[in-house]
């Protein structure tokens, strides 16, 4: 064969190789560390995540900008949830104008050469909205959300061409836009209020969701929620029941069952409902409104409740994640 | 035997028990792809088609109880986890407000506390008032054979409240103790019960049409939801309700039809008006003032009702007019101390024969010369009316003083009857000069 006219095959580039594809093989190649961060959150140990920070930041480890955000996020979370926040406060501080040019991918065109765009993550500017909200300041964070609300949109506007970057800006304009229904005192109670007709109360609930499908459990639980307004106690208990049979760990059902028990005159029924989801489920169980509730009714049912409330306060404190709030013990 | 002197074996526990409330709570919960990457990371094409199952791998449900994070406390779900509305009720956590029209209910229980059975014991549970007491409980005809130690016996009560202020509930229990002592164990559970609304009323008359404006004011700390408001006219009344047009584009939404705007009343002051058209039906002169009277029902949480009535409500007595002045005419340049003529009409409007009349200026109480005053004789004679009939005739008069000045006090004198009709209203003239 002539030389000029040989076959040549490029070689395929296997996955290991490619140095564009080894940036997604796991979440270290994402930030510094960013498996053993995100294994802190899941396990709720959010006191070691200002600590595990504080470190990275005072040896150096975080060498890009992605780095510095992806733990400014993590920190901010972490302080809000341990809620510290005036520490929180001075975290958001730090940071500059969310959109100024040092959080850009295309000023760092030597770690990223095909990246343009923003390299804040999303959530820090949520959160830099929702901290004042939570610590006081609700204007300031009223203000914040609206301007977050004009930003979100615009950005759909731009991605429409790409299905991926429409379902991730569509989930952040949700965000927004639910945090601003439960800001909104009137439409909060509105929510909590009494329609006559709880099941148009769930479908304004759910047209707000944007849901269009409802799962099984969620039907039923609406089911159970019209009988527990028409004070048909007996026959909520029965819906809820067929939801937990569906679903074990479904907390909603356990925790409104025990109510319904108690509206029943069966106290000490629903103090048992939810003594046994904290033993057979507690990670799901382990929740201050659930705790809320069956100290409520310690406190009914028991004349020396501090005893039986201090022993549940003991477990939870070694069991409960570092945001749990104790004060739902009521003691 | 003996009375509260000594411990009791016997305590009573009681918890009120209004509707439960959904907890709602804006949740530190982010989206997975928010917190690890940057927000424009997705244009980039490599990065949308190998990030989402890596993020994926992380963000499972959680299905398996032997997963043992607490993900779902900082992860979302759902997009409308974000919403904060889980679907969890909470117990009332306070004993709260009470207010006029809502039904006050009540958990009660009964416990042991001491190492001994307790025997045959009778409870009573009322409600007492300033005027009455009322009976919720009284197991004295079965009373319960035992409680044994640690054990407890539960009810619940409730009671329609209808009166204002101090309440206290009443528990007692009557039993055997470990000793065989005869105890007697009287509680006291006491809260005030105050008003939710007012309600103004306004009254008007246009032509034959009564027109009733109610304004309900919310008193409680909560919003109240407007359930039912209807006006339930008195005898020989009809009425309907005014309701402002709706907005073209309201009409027509799709989320019209399954959500009803609901009338919503702020906590603490916030106001809602109602406007009803009221018509008579009785067309007798001797009708009664009354109207009457709303009835109301609003909804807390969860649906829990409250109703009440306001009393009767008072129109403003419809006087019909025997005599009716009217003004035809009044020339459009009047000059100073010029006369000029008035032309009046005088309508009988019953069915009898009316006057004859006399027709004057009346004086006012001030010494001040009148700004307009009758030009001749003072007092005009006017012949009888026959039933329904009406007469035309000119006062002439002339002003005393420039500018914007009022005719007042043409009085009609029913000169048989020997009644004054109610004068006619202030007329304003401009005076000018020549």
């Amino acid at each position: 064969m002539d030389s000029d006219t040989r076959d040549f095959q490029p070689e395929p580039v296997s996955l290991s190789a490619d140095p564009l594809s080894s940036q997604f093989a796991s979440l270290n190649d994402l930030a510094h560390e960013l498996a053993s961060l995100q294994d802190l959150a899941n396990r709720g140990s959010w006191h070691s995540i200002p600590y595990k920070v504080r470190r990275a930041r005072s040896h150096y480890l975080l060498n890009t900008p992605h780095d510095h955000l992806i733990y400014l996020a993590y920190n901010v979370l972490g302080l809000a949830k341990l809620r510290r926040f005036k520490d929180v406060i001075t975290e958001l501080d730090s940071v500059d104008d969310f959109d100024c040019h040092h959080y850009r991918y295309e000023t760092y065109l030597k770690i990223n050469p095909n990246r343009s765009g923003s390299v804040v993550p999303f959530s820090l500017r949520w959160l830099h909205a929702l901290i004042p909200i939570k610590s006081g300041n609700y204007q300031e964070g009223l203000d914040r959300f609206y301007t977050l609300l004009d930003f979100v949109p615009g950005k759909l506007k731009e991605k429409q061409d790409h299905d991926i970057l429409i379902k991730m800006w569509r989930k952040r304009e949700h965000l927004g836009n639910k945090e601003f229904g439960v800001c909104l005192d009137l439409s909060k109670d509105l929510v909590s209020r009494g329609n006559l007709d709880p099941v148009l109360l769930s479908k304004l609930g759910y047209i707000q969701m944007q849901i269009g499908d409802f799962g099984g459990g969620k039907v039923n639980r609406n089911k159970a929620l019209v009988y527990l307004v028409g004070k048909d106690y007996v026959s909520a208990v029965r819906e809820y029941e067929e939801c937990i049979e569906r679903d074990p760990m479904d907390v909603v059902a356990i925790n409104n069952k025990a109510l319904c028990l108690m509206y029943l005159r069966a106290l000490s029924d629903s103090i048992k409902v939810l003594e046994n989801s904290l033993e057979r489920v507690p990670i799901v169980a382990l929740n201050e409104t659930l705790v809320v509730n069956l100290c409520s009714m310690y406190e009914l049912a028991y004349v020396k409740h501090s005893d039986i409330k201090r022993t549940l306060s003991n477990w939870i404190a070694r069991v409960a994640p570092d945001d749990f709030d104790s004060s739902s013990t009521r003691i | 035997m003996s009375t509260t002197q000594g411990t009791h074996s016997l305590a009573f526990r009681v918890m009120r028990l209004c509707r439960p409330s959904f907890h709602v709570e804006a949740p530190l919960r982010v989206d997975a792809s928010d917190l690890i990457v940057g927000e424009d990371i997705f244009d980039d094409p490599i990065a949308a088609s190998r990030l989402p199952p890596l993020i994926d791998a992380h963000v499972t449900k959680l299905t398996d109880t032997s997963d043992l994070t607490y993900r779902t406390r900082f992860l979302l779900q759902h997009p409308s986890d974000s919403f904060g509305l889980t679907g969890l009720l909470v117990l009332p956590q306070a004993f709260g407000a009470i207010y006029l029209g809502e039904t006050f209910c009540s958990y009660i229980s009964i416990n042991n506390s001491s190492n001994f059975e307790v025997r045959d014991v009778t409870i009573k549970a009322e409600i007492q008032t300033e005027r009455q007491r009322i009976l919720l409980l009284d197991t004295s005809k079965s009373p319960v054979e035992s409680i044994r130690a640690g054990g407890r016996y539960d009810f619940i009560v409730e009671h329609d409240v209808k009166e204002l202020g101090a309440h206290t509930l009443v528990c007692t229990a009557v039993y055997n103790d470990g000793d065989g002592d005869r105890k007697y164990l009287p509680q006291f559970f006491k809260f005030i019960v105050a008003n939710p609304l007012s309600v103004r009323t306004k009254v008007r008359v246009v032509k034959e049409t009564t027109y009733l404006e109610a304004c309900i004011e919310n008193h409680t700390k909560t919003n109240l939801y407007m359930d039912q408001v209807e006006f339930e006219p008195a005898q020989h009344w009809s009425a309907n309700i005014v309701k402002a047009d709706e907005h073209k584009s309201e009409k027509d939404s799709l989320s019209r039809e399954i959500f009803k705007p609901p009338v919503l009343i702020r906590s603490g002051g916030g106001i809602h008006n109602y406007l009803y058209q009221l018509r008579s039906s009785s067309n007798g002169s001797a009708q009664s003032n009354i109207l009457g009277k709303l009835q109301i029902t609003w909804r807390t949480n969860l649906g829990e009702p409250g109703r009440l009535q306001t009393q009767q409500i008072l129109g403003t007595p419809v006087t019909h007019k025997e005599i009716e002045l009217c003004v035809m005419e009044v020339p459009s340049v009047i000059n100073l101390d010029k006369p000029f003529s008035v032309h009046l009409n005088l309508k009988n409007h019953t069915e009898r024969e009316l006057g004859p009349f006399e027709v004057w200026l009346s004086q006012n109480d001030s010494l001040d010369e009148k700004a307009v005053m009758i030009n001749g004789l003072q007092t005009m004679e006017l012949p009888q009316l026959k039933a329904f009939g009406a007469n035309d005739f000119h006062l002439n008069l002339i002003a005393t003083k420039l500018g914007v000045q009022k005719i007042t006090g043409i009085t009609v004198f029913d000169k048989s009857e020997k009644k004054t009709h109610v004068p006619l209203p202030d007329l304003e003239i401009f005076v000018d000069l020549d």
